[in-house]
């Protein structure tokens, strides 16, 4: 069994709502998944709960990222020990620099792992490489944080700031939503590129289009706050044609 | 009020230096008592135990002001201790056109010319705080700036506030002439001054199209009192600016008021307080617009943890006569602390009808989905709010143009966080 991601029988309620009703999860170094589903589903929540987001009541049998207890971490910890979540809507901070921000991120992992703080050149070394990847432009990697991005340009920032963070896991929320061809396939591009065999990505999407770049090793459905079922790549190929009826159906014979 | 008249006897000793000083000794003998709680502008804010304390006087002996220097700051620095002019310690420059003086010290034409202007600009027949001032002052600053001249570096007048139970009455009064450009720092800081009363007042005179810049810097220490008072009068086509940046101070009072006597005005006011622990912070602002074309711009902001409690009050006064005002307030708070409270007014009357005048206030927690958003990345919450907090005070230290101070400002605010989270 992994002890890269291991979830089990995960759930979550907010304000007596239970959004997530048992999800069993097991994502092992150098996989993609999918995970598509119907609006309202519990798949931001799902990222959300990883992520650390305070809001929920969790229970589960166990969730262990890379050999710890995912649960126990606070959100900053997560992140250090190398989660992250590339946000559906990411929020705008205004006189919070992006450059900034991002250097204290930097640092605050490095100390984590005991290393001292990154030097202002191999910092602006890394920005410029980092932000070739995604093809952001220059001046909004100097802006505040998302504060009047485009809804593509908070996308993008998004996949630098994971470009940047180079984490174990990445989780991205629906970061194809809202994307032009092109910038969709920059995004793609850039998570490829990232991608490696110690670590891992999850992608949330109601696409098929981004897993034509991307492409998922599983596909997951998720509806009703339960994973209700699970293949390969053809499966995101399927719902593409048939949408989530057949799916529903064949639950609701069960 | 029989206790006002025993307050007043330990400072009777003190030698009158000006007629105006004898004037106010006897409107605060007489009927002018001292605010309480149950005056609508003094309603938050306690002040009777400082004005039935007792206080001694003593003027420590201090070797250098290295320690209370910004650094990185080209300026001459005016010093004073507990109220009294250090020559020592002052390393004023000569400049071309500016002409800085302690008042003990002003003789003949510079006498004549500080008398034409001192008490001329404040009330101090109605406001207790402000005749308990006029009457006892041992000393000040006096600063000129000629017609025409354009200053490149600031002038410092640093306040030291020293020893315990110290009650000093600080007055400054600065003309700036035509057309001359200037900025000035009030820098107030102390040591081992528990109990001890600042109370001071500033005229600050700007003459037709000059241009003034005055940043008010209250670092007095956590167990001491602040009164302040800025006055600005402003001539026709002429700028001013006041910073006020309250950094400490176990109850700080601040009364900013300006007075325009001419049209093509801009008159321009921000504050940032960041309390903790038990302090109060209490700012009242008053601009009075009565004559046309005239703007004014205020921003304050506060951020409050702890048990602090901060106060706000800005009065606009737009009169008949003052069309075309353009008016602009807004006072924006962060609560820290679900214990800290904060009382913030705005007070508009506005008798003109061709005017555009906007206040709002906002009082609110730190932004969730930020916090969750920086958290996300790495950042600890100490950190995430650190981030957050220095945003938010980033509108007004962006009004500090001078970067040394400037910085300190930001320093400050960083240190703040860093002792809050030890
Ligand atoms: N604070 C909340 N209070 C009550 N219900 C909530 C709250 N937050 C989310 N929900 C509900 O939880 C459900 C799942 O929401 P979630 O955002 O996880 O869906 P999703 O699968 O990401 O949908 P989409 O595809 O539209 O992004 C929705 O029905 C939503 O209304
Ligand atoms: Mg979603």
């Amino acid at each position: 069994m992994s002890d890269f991601l291991r979830i089990k029988n995960l759930r979550a309620s907010i304000e007596g709502n239970q959004i997530l009703k048992g999800i069993d999860l097991e994502v092992n170094p150098g996989e993609v998944h999918a995970i598509m589903g119907p609006n309202g589903s519990g798949k931001s929540t799902l990222s959300s709960v990883l992520a650390g987001r305070e809001e929920y009541e969790v229970e589960a049998d166990e969730v262990m990222f890379l050999g710890k207890e995912l649960l126990e971490m606070a959100p900053e910890e997560r992140s250090r020990e190398g989660l992250f979540l590339a946000f559906q809507y990411p929020v705008e901070i205004p006189g919070v620099s992006n450059i900034n921000f991002l250097k204290a991120a930097i640092n605050a992992k490095r100390q984590h792992q005991g290393l001292e703080d990154i030097t202002a050149k191999d910092f602006m070394v890394m920005v410029k490489e980092k932000q070739a990847l995604v093809e952001l432009k220059q001046s909004l990697a100097n802006r505040s944080v998302n504060e009047g991005f485009s809804g593509g340009e908070k996308k993008r920032n998004e996949i630098f700031q994971m470009a940047m963070l180079q984490p174990r896991l990445g989780i991205l929320d629906e970061t194809d939503s809202g994307l032009d061809i092109d910038a969709l396939k920059i995004v793609a591009n850039g998570v490829n590129k990232l991608k490696s065999k110690d670590n891992a990505f999850i992608l949330i999407t109601h696409y098929q289009r981004l897993l034509n770049y991307i492409v998922p090793d599983f596909v997951h459905v998720l509806y009703n706050g339960r994973i209700v079922k699970s293949g390969d790549k053809s499966l995101a190929l399927e719902l593409e044609e048939k949408g989530y009826d057949w799916i529903i159906n064949e639950l609701e014979a069960v | 009020m029989a206790n006002k008249l025993d307050f007043l006897k330990q400072f009777d000793q003190l030698t009158a230096l000006f007629p105006v000083q004898g004037n106010a000794r006897a409107v605060i003998h007489n009927g002018l008592d001292f605010p309480t709680t149950r005056d609508e502008y003094w309603k938050y804010t306690r002040v009777t135990s400082l004005v039935e304390s007792r206080y001694v006087r003593n003027v420590p002996n201090i070797d250098s002001i290295d320690a209370f220097r910004v650094p990185g700051l080209d300026a001459q620095y005016l010093v004073f201790v507990n109220g009294e002019y250090s020559e020592r310690l002052s390393d004023t420059q000569l400049i071309q056109g500016v002409e800085v003086t302690s008042m003990r010290l002003a003789e003949g034409d510079r006498k004549q010319h500080m008398l034409e202007h001192l008490d001329r600009y404040v009330d101090s027949k109605t406001q207790a705080f402000h005749a308990l001032n006029t009457s006892y002052f041992i000393d000040g600053s006096f600063i000129t700036v000629e017609k025409n001249t354009v200053l490149s570096d600031p002038i410092c007048i640093l306040n030291i506030s020293a020893d315990k139970q110290q009650a000093n009455n600080i007055r400054n009064l600065i003309v700036v002439g035509e057309m001359a450009k200037a900025e000035f720092i009030n820098l107030h800081e102390g040591y081992d001054n528990a109990g001890s009363l600042t109370n001071a007042i500033t005229e600050l005179k700007v003459e037709q199209g000059g241009d003034a810049s005055l940043y008010m810097i209250q670092n007095d220490g956590a167990e001491s009192a602040h009164i302040n008072t800025i006055q600005v009068a402003q001539e026709k086509d002429s700028q001013s600016k006041v910073v006020t940046i309250t950094q400490t101070g176990k109850l700080v009072r601040n009364n900013l008021n300006f007075t325009v006597s001419g049209q093509g005005c801009e008159s321009n006011m921000y504050g940032i307080y960041f309390t903790s622990d038990r302090q109060h912070v209490d700012n009242h602002t008053y601009v009075d617009h009565t004559t046309p074309n005239c703007n004014s711009n205020e921003l304050y902001k506060g951020v409050m943890s702890d048990r602090s409690t901060g106060v706000f009050n800005g009065k606009i006064m737009v009169r008949r006569e003052a069309q075309q005002t353009n008016a602009f307030q807004s006072n924006q708070n962060i609560l820290l602390s679900d214990k800290a409270t904060i009382y913030t007014k705005p007070e508009l009357e506005i008798y003109a009808d061709d005017v555009k005048c906007s206040h709002g206030c906002t009082i609110g927690q730190l932004d969730e989905e930020a916090m969750f958003y920086l958290q996300s990345r790495g950042l600890d919450k100490a950190a995430a709010a650190k981030l957050l907090v220095q945003a938010f005070a980033g509108d007004v230290t962006a009004k500090i143009t001078n970067d040394a101070l400037r910085e300190k400002v930001e320093g400050f605010l960083h240190q703040k966080f860093e002792d809050q989270h030890a």
